[in-house]
């Protein structure tokens, strides 16, 4: 596992850069929450949300493959942006539980403004 | 009952609330607050939405066609002394000024010298639970100032003799904040706002902290050591809200605007209903953690209310509290 997540920020830092330039991912990590909720992100500078929105068929591709690789199962992906700014500071794929399928994957809006939903499986 | 709402800024969460308000009748619900622009003043919330004048001004709108006020909250409880400068001065009245022309309704501030400057305004003036009003005498001081309405301190939330004497005191309207599970009488409080006012706005600390949230961590901690505080805290239950109007208090407010909106829309609905079943920490905003580590059994704390009415807080001599949080408060395996 330990192999596999270097790979993965490594990776994704790598396909980053070739649909947007210069970003830097200084920490990939996979997670565990205690409501249940498991899942893989990556810290990031230099990626914005109009690059999000721009690219985000292919963003949603890399991640899906890179949470895969680390048994992560790719039920809502999201970019969290830095509060009142455009700045997007990480990516997150998340395996729900059944508490936040309903409260945080569960709205139509966004569950709040700094979060921009890439993906959710319905 | 008048129900204010915390809406997280963006403009889909207020149509998912007024959405689900309208489908289920809950005409309790009268108006909505947000943050407003982090340029101008921080907040005693993290800022995750910085909505400029427009957007504003849209959402204000919308809010109106679906018969509900809109409230922008400026609560920071410093700002540096920015507002006490000439350009401070004009930057605040110009702002409020937007606000007024886009139609906002109300503003949410903590400053005594801002509560003066409303005065100029048609909107309503809503003095913040930052202004820490527990006294009558604070009361009539703010509204002397110019307040139209009060948020208390949540501190005052169990001394119903003090929440009598405020309503006596003033012609304005009184309001609670109902889901707070801040520490009874916390000792951070002051310290923890003002960090949170510097921290969402543009007056930031000039170097970065080594502890971005000190005052939080001490917070949980102490419960987690001492989880008689849990119990201790303001929070009032959806089915206590009577006890309240009984004494003239009919305006309550649901802290949470940073959360999940689908969180904001339960809490909505349960308190509403004036029912919850289940861990009463789930509807609680700040400090949320607490409801993965322990279940708080709300039916368990029926009529408790009835001895917190008439309680002298006095724990050491009393130990109410201590035997309740027995009965009522599990930790999760």
């Amino acid at each position: 596992m330990k192999e596999e997540i270097g790979d993965c920020r490594g990776k994704l830092e790598e396909e980053l850069r070739k649909l947007v330039g210069n970003i830097f991912v200084p920490e990939a990590k996979v997670f565990g929450m205690v409501c249940g909720c498991v899942g893989f992100a990556a810290d990031l500078r230099g990626l914005q949300s109009d690059d999000v929105d721009v690219f985000k068929e292919k963003i949603n591709a890399i991640l899906i493959e890179l949470s895969k690789s680390v048994g992560v199962e790719p039920e809502f992906i999201y970019a969290r942006k830095l509060p009142g700014s455009e700045e997007v500071v990480t990516l997150t794929v998340r395996e729900l539980c059944e508490r936040c399928k309903r409260e945080f994957a569960g709205s139509k809006a966004s569950p709040r403004p700094d979060i921009v939903v890439l993906k959710k499986r319905r | 009952m008048q129900l204010m709402i915390p809406h997280p800024g963006h403009f889909d969460a207020l149509k998912d609330i007024i959405e689900v308000k309208e489908a289920e009748g809950l005409n309790e619900v009268g108006e909505v607050f947000m943050g407003g622009s982090p340029e101008v003043m921080g907040s005693g919330r993290g800022v995750l939405h910085a909505p400029l004048i427009e957007e504003i001004k849209e959402q204000t709108e919308y809010a109106h066609q679906h018969d509900l006020k809109m409230d922008i909250v400026m609560n920071s409880t410093c700002t540096g002394a920015h507002h006490l400068t000439f350009e401070g001065y004009k930057m605040f009245m110009w702002y409020f000024n937007e606000l007024n022309k886009a139609g906002v309704d109300g503003v949410i501030v903590a400053e005594p010298y801002l509560v003066e400057l409303l005065r100029d305004f048609p909107m309503k003036t809503i003095v913040s639970v930052l202004s820490y009003v527990e006294s009558p005498q604070r009361a009539k001081f703010f509204e002397d100032l110019g307040a139209d309405v009060i948020t208390v301190d949540t501190n005052i939330n169990r001394h119903f003799k003090v929440l009598e004497g405020i309503v006596k005191a003033v012609n304005c309207e009184i309001k609670l904040i109902v889901n707070e599970g801040c520490l009874y009488r916390c000792p951070f409080r002051y310290s923890h706002y003002n960090l949170a006012s510097h921290l969402s706005s543009l007056n930031q600390p000039r170097f970065p902290l080594f502890a971005p949230d000190f005052y939080f961590d001490k917070c949980i901690n102490i419960r987690l050591r001492d989880p008689t505080q849990i119990l201790k805290s303001a929070w009032i239950r959806p089915e206590d809200l009577k006890d309240y109007e009984a004494i003239g208090i009919t305006s309550f407010k649901l802290s949470g605007r940073t959360k999940a909106v689908n969180w904001i829309i339960d809490c909505m609905r349960f308190y509403s209903q004036r029912s919850f079943k289940g861990n009463l920490l789930d509807i609680l905003d700040c400090p949320q953690m607490l409801r993965d580590m322990f279940y708080m059994d709300t039916e368990k704390l029926e009529g408790a209310i009835d001895h917190w009415k008439n309680c002298r807080k006095v724990c050491g001599e009393c130990g109410y509290c201590n035997e309740l949080t027995k009965e009522a408060l599990t930790i999760i395996k």
